[in-house]
């Protein structure tokens, strides 16, 4: 029996190690497509050339232009796709651990319509205080401030029912909702703008939308998975829960803020691309099991991975013309998932 | 005070305003097996979760090993005490192995994984509660029974001093209610576990528990042996209703009976019963719950028939115990048979004492005699008694058993 759960133990360790490899592949492989063209051989080398020590062995057989195309335009743009990816993939599955719920989604509690709004109120008033980086940090504040809002107004007596919590980020989001309708109506020429940025997308991104969303991301992803083995006990209910040790009122505040916050910083910096968070976490539930200790680490690994993929077509496939991303990860991975469900039997929910 | 495995000192509970436990005071040493029974509403569930630390208490403490739980960690507390709800709902598809070994999360650092001494613990578990074949199915394809014997299984892989379960087998047929029964029994007198249960059937709690806690309306009415609380005072005061308590015979238990009143109005014919040494028990009920006016008579007070009856609260005729019906009985009986639409006549053996009542059926409108022996068996009037059956027999309808009669009863209804 013991060598049944140590082959269990192997073969989460496989799938990590086989997800990780398919990143790095996909990295390289998105590299090379774009107007100009660059050999895969050629973006490996540009990449080893930057790393310490190994750089020394290289000669450079490629034009300064290309390297700028690869580092300055297209790395950064793609390992934003990763980040935001992996951030979906990660809030959607504890989304939908915490509520117990299938519907839930990253942007659940109302932290999409926060970011909205203070994303189209940017667009709509034309704010550029901080330059480029208006949009995005507007998005941040107005997320948090959601988040904040609908914490406030669910937590009762220093609790938090998640049932309360649920139907005030409805509440929240149609609110807001309402506001960026509004906003939208009265927009005029600001219009294709705001809708661009709802729909979602990558586009005209640099290394400083990375190093804003990563902190974030990376903090809040390790914080998460701590608690991995909280949240599979969490799904036996709340009192079970508890009664096998879980300060479980802790750890609701701690899970929901972790995932808020990872949410917020992907939103601010890609719109809102929707798709990813809800069915990457079903589709690696139904892949890899319940889990959390292998399901957070293959949703964030999967979610990066399809979100890049998604991107590179988007920005490929009616080039010069860019498609929103979001509309590319409903496109195909809708299909894919259906037929995830009719061939598996394991039942997800 | 020596020191006990569990002691709740003076516990009491509020939701907003109502209070839902007052002055609970009890304690509950290693081996010891406690039932909590109690009408809906008495406090069960809430004195259950505030000894689990679910729900802080406003005033009082539960000392778990002489420690506040309410002071202690909550891992703390899980190392000691296991609970196992009513139901789980899991919409997960863990396997059951993984469900158990939840059990182990108590006695795991964060990142450390189960070892094989904690999957032996979970095997062990698992063989115990009959379990350990579905290991592999995934939770939430399990039945009712076998679910709760997995979760049974996660408590027990918590190696737990104390054990709460809240109406563990409310759920599950009566086999697997008693295997599951039996299981923590076990745990109980061998382990030395502290099993607190709540119980909503009196009986399993009479069979199970040598300690019992009778809570009504928030407070410990009576508590103490099964015996010294399971009496009929008792459960008629708390739970409002008559019973009748026995002890059984096999087990040496109590077992308590509710008593059936009318429940269905009287609607249709009146029929008059002459039965005897409970040959009509099952009769009178049938045909009281299909909403006949059912009487009987003439019979001994203290007859089996006669309790029955009077428990039903139907129109009795009389007579002193053993003493033959007396003349002015004899007389009434004719009216009462008289009256009736139907007369029915069970398998009684008759003697001088009531062979006056087949007198008076002669004057039945319609008589249906229920036969299962022939009359010369039960004939104690050196003959008599079967001339006037005979006579009685060739104007009646003859049927086997009461079910019978009532079939009977019915379709002569429908044909009206």
């Amino acid at each position: 029996m013991y060598k049944n759960y140590l082959k269990k133990i192997f073969h989460w360790k496989l799938i990590i190690t086989y997800l990780t490899a398919t990143l790095g592949l996909t990295i390289i492989l998105a590299l090379t497509f774009g107007a100009a063209h660059i050999s895969p051989f050629t973006v490996f080398k540009i990449l080893l050339a930057k790393l310490p020590l190994i750089k020394n062995l290289i000669t450079p057989s490629w034009s300064i232009g290309e390297a700028t195309i690869i580092l300055q335009i297209r790395l950064p743009r793609i390992i934003l796709g990763v980040l935001v990816g992996a951030a979906l993939g990660v809030a959607g599955t504890t989304m939908q651990g915490l509520f117990k719920n299938p519907m839930a989604d990253p942007y659940i509690i109302g932290i999409s319509s926060g970011a909205a709004l203070g994303a189209v109120f940017t667009i709509a008033f034309g704010l550029s205080i901080f330059g480029m980086y208006t949009i995005p940090l507007m998005a941040f504040a107005g997320a948090t401030a959601a988040i904040f809002l609908v914490y406030n107004i669910a937590s009762v007596r220093r609790k938090l029912p998640v049932s309360t919590l649920l139907l005030a980020g409805i509440a929240v989001t149609l609110f807001l909702s309402a506001i960026i309708s509004l906003m939208m109506y009265t927009s005029g020429e600001e219009l294709h703008g705001i809708v661009f940025w709802l729909m979602g997308g990558l586009w005209g991104r640099n290394w400083n939308h990375v190093l804003m969303a990563f902190p974030f991301i990376f903090l809040g992803t390790i914080i998460i998975y701590i608690f991995a083995r909280d949240l599979n006990v969490m799904l036996l209910g709340e009192e079970p829960a508890q009664h096998l040790g879980i300060e479980v009122e802790t750890l609701k505040k701690i899970i929901l803020l972790s995932a808020s916050l990872i949410t917020a910083a992907a939103v601010s910096v890609s719109g809102i691309i929707g798709f990813v968070g809800l069915i990457i976490p079903h589709a690696m539930r139904i892949l890899v099991g319940p889990d959390h200790r292998i399901l957070l680490p293959s949703s964030a690994l999967v979610g990066g991975i399809f979100l890049v993929w998604a991107d590179t077509l988007a920005r490929t496939i009616i080039a010069p013309i860019e498609l929103p991303v979001g509309i590319i990860t409903a496109l195909f991975g809708a299909p894919f998932f259906i037929y995830l469900l009719r061939t598996r039997k394991r039942a997800m929910f | 005070m020596p020191s006990v495995t569990l002691r709740i000192n003076n516990i009491a509970c509020r939701y907003e305003t109502a209070n839902v436990l007052e002055n609970i005071n009890f304690s509950a040493d290693e081996g010891d097996f406690i039932g909590i029974i109690g009408p809906n509403a008495s406090g069960k569930s809430t004195l259950l979760k505030s000894i689990s630390k679910t729900l802080k208490p406003h005033t009082g403490t539960v000392f778990l090993d002489e420690r506040d739980v309410y002071t202690l960690k909550g891992i703390e507390v899980a190392k000691k005490l296991a609970v196992v709800p009513q139901e789980s709902i899991i919409s997960f598809a863990f396997t059951a192995l993984e469900i158990v070994l939840m059990g182990r999360i108590p006695h795991l650092n964060r990142f450390e994984m189960e070892s094989t001494k904690d999957l032996a613990i979970a095997k062990k578990a698992m063989q115990l509660t009959n379990s350990w074949y579905l290991r592999e199915r995934p939770i939430n394809q399990l039945s009712g029974g076998e679910k709760q014997r997995v979760i049974i299984a996660r408590a027990l892989t918590q190696e737990p001093k104390v054990l709460l379960l809240d109406e563990p087998t409310g759920h599950l047929d009566i086999n697997h209610e008693i295997e599951i029964l039996d299981l923590i029994k076990k745990l109980n007198k061998e382990e030395r576990v502290v099993v607190i249960a709540i119980f909503h059937n009196l009986n399993i709690a009479s069979q199970y528990c040598e300690k019992l806690i009778l809570l009504n309306k928030g407070k410990i009415f009576t508590a103490g042996r099964a015996d010294d609380v399971l009496t009929q005072k008792n459960i008629e005061k708390v739970y409002g209703i008559k019973v009748r308590v026995k002890r059984d015979e096999l087990s040496g238990k109590l077992l308590i009976h509710p008593q059936r009143k009318r429940i269905v109005k009287a609607t249709k014919g009146r029929v008059h019963i002459v039965a005897g040494s409970g040959t009509a028990i099952s009769l009178m009920n049938e045909l009281v719950d299909n909403g006949y006016d059912v009487s009987l008579g003439v019979i001994n007070i203290g007859d089996s028939d006669y309790v029955a009856a009077k428990t039903l609260g139907l129109d009795i005729l009389e007579e002193k115990p053993f003493s033959p019906i007396a003349r002015e009985n004899y007389e009434k009986n004719l009216k009462l048979i008289k009256q009736a639409e139907y007369v029915i006549l069970t398998n009684i053996p008759i003697g001088f004492a009531n062979i006056k009542n087949l007198e008076a059926i002669k004057q039945a409108k319609n008589l249906i005699i229920i036969e299962k022996e022939p009359i010369e068996k039960r004939d104690y009037t050196k003959g008599e008694a079967t001339k006037l059956y005979y006579e009685l027999k060739a104007g009646a309808l003859v049927v086997k058993n009461s079910h019978a009669a009532l079939e009977v009863l019915k379709k002569r209804s429908e044909v009206l």
